[in-house]
């Protein structure tokens, strides 16, 4: 029936290309979006195309940004000497929400996937290991995913990395703060129980 | 509908959607099968690791008739395998395990000594790391089950007795070849007793790799002997064997 109001089908067809929304819920939000006013419409069309025209990459730390460098590497209060890598910039933020991290970034755009063919040379990994100059970079914080590509990422750079002289950590495995022990995996609990620490 | 339950070793795994994996596995009595884990990546306490390349589990399963993807229920983790984890050419080498044999056997059909042939071959990775001797035991007998080993003791056009001393090997003419029907012509030449080794590999268990120590031209001979067998039968190269040459080319440079 909505077959005849082309504009709508139109709409519907692009919001299922976005991820996790289907042809129900992509119906749902053009009815939405109809009972909108025009302005409120114009506000997120023009938002998205701001979007697509004011961002790009950082070419320092390969992160989403208006302005190249981005704000992160600009900030002359982060410590130079340490550097986080991570797989996306959606990791980046996750650490960046932490508070826990006041050093600079690197994005991969991936991980190295053995299976699925994905090496050094597709992600960010040449232009890390050109950033990192002996003497300028005291520590590199791997913080790729705990799955069997994030694993392999994280070798692959210890491995590259270690050659001049720089020192590697990976992010602890553990249990999740709040979490109850019951309703934890098999093997986050044996990786948990591996990584015991002393209480002092 | 039915609930299927069987050991299986996790071979592959892609991401679908915002929660979704399609896993593809190796049982022993279905084969290799592939199918759908809902909410895998979203909620960890169904799957948690259990669909992790390289895992074993206990996995639980149902199926529609007539349908190719099965629905993953329920995974419960065996062995995770983290020494895999722990060295990149270890990793690397069972991705390449799991996906030969993924390639050689892509049907549905029992397959128990090619699941206690990959169950064994990662377990001792897993503990010794990667070597060509153990790349070598894996690749000589998957080749063995899916029927494609070559003709190794005698010549494989006439099955006269091979001479000591180089011999000619050509995967298209499905093994070596003596003088005469060879006839000088082959880019592949094998040590006759590299040929006797592998003959002998193949009468072990399958399931047995500890304590092989083979000679530097054995293993390198034999490598090279499966690579031409494996190039020949493979629709396409496998892209875990990309990985490991990018590997050995950023070690080189």
């Amino acid at each position: 029936m909505l077959d005849s109001i082309p504009s709508f089908t139109r709409l519907v067809t692009e919001l299922t290309k976005f991820p996790g929304i289907g042809s129900k819920t992509a119906t749902r939000l053009a009815f939405f979006l109809l009972r909108q006013t025009s302005a409120e419409a114009e506000a997120l069309a023009g938002a998205i195309l701001d979007l697509k025209r004011h961002t790009r990459f950082c070419s320092v730390c390969y992160h989403i940004t208006e302005s190249d460098p981005c704000q992160i590497c600009t900030d002359s209060a982060r410590d130079d000497r340490l550097l986080c890598v991570v797989e996306t910039p959606q990791d980046l933020l996750a650490v960046e929400r932490s508070h826990s991290f006041r050093g600079r970034y690197h994005v991969l755009h991936g991980a190295l996937s053995p299976l699925d063919g994905i090496g050094p040379n597709d992600l960010k990994i040449p232009e890390l290991l050109q950033r990192l100059q002996p003497g300028e970079i005291d520590e590199v914080l791997v913080a790729t995913n705990f799955t069997v590509e994030g694993d392999a990422t994280a070798l692959y750079l210890a491995r590259q990395i270690q050659q001049s002289g720089i020192r590697v950590t990976r992010l602890a495995y553990g249990i999740p703060m709040g979490s109850e022990l019951e309703y934890v995996d098999e093997a986050t609990v044996n990786r948990a129980i591996e990584g015991r620490r002393k209480i002092d | 509908m039915k609930l299927n339950v069987s050991p299986a070793i996790v071979l592959h795994h892609t991401n679908y959607g915002e929660a979704d994996r399609i896993v593809t596995l190796l049982t022993p009595d279905n084969g290799r099968i592939k199918g759908f884990a809902r909410n895998a990546r979203k909620s960890r306490k169904r799957f948690g690791a259990a669909l992790e390349t390289f895992a074993e589990v206990q996995l639980h399963w149902t199926q529609r008739p007539g349908s190719g993807l099965v629905t993953f229920q329920e995974a419960e983790l065996v062995s995770l395998r983290a020494g895999l984890r722990t060295d990149l050419d270890t990793l690397a080498l069972a991705g390449y395990g799991c996906e030969l044999t993924g390639v050689l056997f892509d049907e549905t059909v029992g397959a128990a000594e090619t699941f206690s042939l990959l169950k064994a071959f990662l377990d001792h990775l897993d503990v010794n790391g990667a070597s060509d001797e153990a790349r070598l035991l894996l690749e000589l007998r998957l080749l063995s089950l899916s029927g494609y080993v070559p003709h190794l003791q005698h010549c494989a056009a006439c099955d006269a007795d091979l001479p000591a001393g180089p011999v000619g090997f050509s995967a298209a003419r499905n093994g070596s070849l003596c003088e005469a029907c060879g006839g000088g012509r082959m880019t592949l030449q094998v040590d006759r007793m590299t040929l006797g080794t592998l003959g002998r590999i193949l009468q072990t268990p399958l399931n047995h790799f500890e304590g092989f120590r083979l000679s530097p031209l054995t293993r390198r001979e034999g490598l090279a002997l499966m690579a031409e067998t494996l190039r020949h039968h493979l629709p396409s190269p496998l892209k875990s064997q990309s990985f490991m040459t990018a590997l050995d080319s950023a070690d080189e440079s």
